[in-house]
């Protein structure tokens, strides 16, 4: 059989595949593809009225305008302040809680933590975030508790010095689930006797997480890590914006919040637009670079 | 990346959708900068049968002519349209924009026949529009808002409704313009020549007064306040005597969200009894034009409330409250004082009487320092204009059409007929117009029918229906029998002591301060008021929460020179250029 006929074959055979494809490919191109024309206006004086074809282009003036305002140094430092102390915690959290719910013998109990700790992921933030400015209101739990320790209630939601910590933190509980999941997956890739052949040699549990868990884990470690660089500029919106108030903007204030009370409450949509794309173009640097990294240290190719 | 992706296109899809939506509500205050060269450059073509709006002129010297009456020959008005589905399921299905039934009888009564050069769906209308007033190919008659309005007068497209009014405006439409001494028509008055109807609504609907739960005055043997000094021991007393009679300490002074100036269980009154109006322009003594947050009367307000939140008056989470939250509190009886505006009784105030069915609530004037204070009213609340295209033969066919839709609107003897079902779509039809005093014609016909001891009320004219609900809701409340819906109802706009009974008291001492801006965004403003904003929210709020007081004239100078300034000087050209002085 030579190379072409093979080819003609395989493509028979994986024609329904294919065909099977095609909705998902155009629903993506209509929805993820051609809107993404609209990045023009970051490059116009956009009027809606107007729409993309009509507005005046003026080059990099939006961006240069958004550089410019004297918010933009502290709201990026934000930005990054958050999202990197979120991506640390938002891995190092669920792998610790996988490995640890890896050591539990008992099924029933093992699921059950699983369970309950996935499933604030499936909340939206406008649900939890009622819930987060409740529990740490003046009247909430946590200052309760504080006060029957003798400890003067705390304004957690007003405080510059807790905000941050509080975003990282609910933040890291909300998700920690999901990537618990992958880690646990990863586990179970691991071959058993790797664990035999060590117990025979006398390991403990201990060593045995050290020298055969965590490497057998590694790949998928590396994978999370580098998908989660390319956040680094989205400190996360959703959550910010139903948390914050003036007295936190210093520390809470975010790229995402500024492009939004910039988009919607000024109605400027070009700037909007030129920070977002800002925003990407890092984005897609730091994406590339640590995935070349990846590939290059542990040899691990996502794509 | 994926994500990354994901995110500019929700980013750019939000705003699409943002887009879509301020296009949708007819903004009347729109936002986007004015730049619009293709439009300037292209519109406005003189063409030929310009001569013929002088013919009219010759003519008009003469006395008023009939409002409605029907032209000899058929006078044709092209139009553009953007409409949505008809409001009213009854609707007949096969009615178009073409067949409406308000559009056969203005060609049965009048004469004129409307011709469609275009209809959209409502959602595409800004932009068609738009494309329109870009190729020049603007409609006879059109409705604009004050942004379009401002630009075509510019251009000098509009055609001068002066002498049209003059002859053929209805003694309603006249009535609706004079509502407010003619300010609203002053506004649309360029260079002498009318070019605009405006369709506005009485700017005291703004006006800021003090809700008090009454029923706790009493309990505490207190009497309504007069000064700044009466709020400030009620609210005391409201914090620590426990007014409620639960023996719990649950209850706070005065009703604030986070936004301190917002639309209402804010604190625009409490800065107003100071002399002090942020986020408006006012007068100084020089009669320039000044912006109300950096004037020195803010920063004793913010001293106050300082002071206030430091004694307990305040929620000590007020800033980390959205109104919702300020709105709980209310209904679940946890404060009793909150400024606002006429319409509490309608809601909140009215869950929270649901609640407690002992609790009351009423008006007073916002007390100031020493004796009563003066609210903020704009000048203009300003929806939709209504102008004729230069070129037009006939611009009082415009003024007829607004006669011809108030005669149908609100004459009895056509409701039957211009139901739902008989293939009338009234938001099909343009040029429409709505009575600004509105609430001033249904608390005085009420009123009248309440003293006079009536059973039914036979009014006509427009807003019938509304004004037999509010005389209906009046007359249960007053024998006893009214639910909490009608109470809302009937304190928010029927009682003299209510919501507008007090806001028109108000309205007719005039002790109120105007805000005299109310021209289209300025540039500067466009480009810096949302960093300006935060910023006066970020301090304001500090100061209130325990920042020095001192941190006010540092804003004062941020604010100078972050743009402040600039907005100013931009305010004050066009005040000088376009405002009406009185």
């Amino acid at each position: 059989m030579n190379g072409r006929t093979y080819r003609m074959n395989r493509l028979k055979l994986e024609s329904p595949l294919h065909l099977m494809l095609v909705p998902g490919v155009v629903l993506t191109l209509i929805y993820h593809y051609g809107p993404m024309f609209g990045v023009v206006m970051a490059f116009q004086n956009f009027e809606p009225l107007l729409g993309f074809v009509y507005s005046e282009w003026i080059g990099f003036e939006n961006f240069r305008y958004v550089f410019h305002m004297p918010d933009f140094i502290d709201v990026m430092w934000n930005t990054l302040v958050i999202s990197v102390f979120k991506i640390i915690f938002g891995l190092a959290v669920p792998l610790m809680l996988a490995l640890l719910l890896n050591e539990i013998m008992k099924d029933r109990f093992k699921r059950l933590v699983q369970t309950s700790i996935f499933l604030p992921f499936f909340l939206s933030w406008t649900v939890l975030g009622g819930v987060v400015l409740e529990i740490f209101s003046l009247k909430g739990p946590i200052n309760a508790l504080l006060s029957a320790v003798g400890i003067d209630p705390v304004m957690f939601m007003g405080s510059n010095a807790w905000f941050p910590a509080i975003l990282v933190g609910t933040d890291v509980w909300k998700g920690m689930g999901y990537n618990m999941i992958i880690f646990l997956a990863a586990m179970t890739a691991i071959n058993p006797s790797l664990y035999e052949a060590a117990e025979v040699d006398g390991a403990g549990r201990w060593k045995q997480m050290l020298h055969i868990t965590l490497p057998g884990m590694a790949p998928m470690i590396i994978l999370l890590c580098t998908l989660s660089i390319g956040n680094v500029l989205n400190a996360g919106f959703e959550q910010i914006l139903i948390l914050y108030n003036p007295t936190v903007y210093e520390s809470g204030d975010v790229i995402d919040t500024f492009v939004y009370r910039l988009g919607i409450f000024s109605q400027q949509y070009a700037p909007a637009a030129a920070v977002g794309l800002f925003k990407s173009a890092i984005s897609l640097i730091l994406v590339s670079v640590s995935y070349y990294l990846a590939y290059r240290y542990s040899n691990y190719r996502i794509f | 990346m994926r994500r990354n992706i994901l995110n500019i296109v929700f980013i750019i899809v939000f705003m699409f959708v943002s887009v879509a939506l301020a296009a949708c509500g007819g903004k009347s205050e729109g936002g986007a900068s004015p730049a619009d060269t293709a439009a300037e450059q292209e519109a406005g073509e003189p063409s030929n049968e310009a001569d013929a709006s002088n013919a009219v002129e010759s003519e008009a010297a003469a006395e008023p002519a009939d409002p409605l009456g029907k032209y000899a020959e058929t006078v044709t008005v092209n139009e553009v349209l953007g409409f949505g589905p008809p409001e009213d399921p009854k609707t007949p299905k096969d009615i178009t924009p073409e067949t409406n039934g308000f559009v056969k009888d203005l060609r049965d009564m009048l004469n004129i026949e409307i011709k469609y050069m275009w209809t959209v769906p409502s959602s595409q209308f800004e932009q068609k529009f738009s494309l329109a007033v870009a190729s020049g190919d603007l409609p006879d008659v059109m409705t604009v808002d004050m942004r379009q309005f401002e630009k075509f007068a510019d251009q000098g497209i509009l055609a001068d409704l002066t002498v049209a009014y003059e002859k053929y405006a209805s003694p309603a439409l006249r009535e609706y313009m004079e509502s407010d001494g003619g300010f609203a028509m002053k506004a649309m008055t360029k260079d002498g020549k009318l070019l605009g109807i405006p369709g506005f609504q009485d700017p005291f609907l703004s006006t800021q007064i003090l809700w008090i739960r009454t029923d706790w005055l009493k309990q505490l043997n207190l009497e309504p306040p007069k000064t700044m000094d009466d709020v400030e021991k009620i609210a005391e007393a409201f914090v620590k005597n426990d007014p409620d009679q639960d023996g719990k300490d649950d209850t706070y002074g005065l009703a604030l969200n986070k936004e301190l100036f917002f639309w209402g269980f804010d604190a625009r009154g409490f800065f107003n009894g100071f002399g002090s109006y942020p986020k408006s322009w006012i007068k100084d003594a020089e009669g320039k034009l000044v912006a109300g947050e950096i004037q020195s009367e803010t920063k004793q307000a913010l001293a106050k409330l300082q002071s206030w939140y430091a004694n307990g008056i305040l929620d000590p989470e007020f800033a980390l409250k959205d109104s919702d939250k300020t709105v709980e509190d209310i209904v679940a009886g946890k404060v009793g004082i909150s400024y606002g505006e006429w319409w509490y009784p309608n809601w909140p105030l009215n869950l929270n009487r649901e609640k407690e069915p002992n609790a009351e609530w009423k008006p007073y004037v916002i007390p100031g320092v020493d004796g009563p204070g003066k609210s903020l009213v704009p000048s203009l609340r300003l929806s939709r204009i209504t102008a004729a295209h230069k070129d037009f033969a006939h611009p009082e066919a415009a003024i007829k059409m607004l006669n011809f839709y108030i005669e149908m609107d609100g004459n009895r003897e056509y409701k039957e007929k211009t139901k739902a079902e008989n293939g009338y779509v009234y938001n099909w039809f343009e040029p429409r117009i709505y009575n600004p005093d509105e609430f001033e014609t249904t608390y005085r016909v009420v009123n009248e029918a309440l003293n006079a001891g009536q059973e039914t009320i036979e009014q006509d004219g427009p807003n019938a229906k509304g004004i037999a609900d509010v005389f209906e809701a009046g007359k249960k409340v007053l024998d006893g029998t009214g639910t909490i819906k009608d109470w809302g109802l009937y304190y928010s706009r029927g009682a003299k002591d209510g919501g507008w009974g007090l806001t028109r008291q108000i309205r007719d001492s005039g002790d109120v301060v105007r805000d005299e801006f109310y021209g289209t965004p300025t540039d500067t403003m466009v480009k810096h008021g949302a960093q300006l904003e935060k910023m006066m929210n970020e301090t304001f709020t500090e100061i209130i929460m325990g920042a020095s007081v001192d941190k006010f004239d540092e804003y004062v100078k941020s604010w100078k020179a972050l743009g402040g300034d600039q907005i100013t000087k931009e305010v004050n050209e066009w005040y000088e250029a376009n405002a009406v002085k009185p």
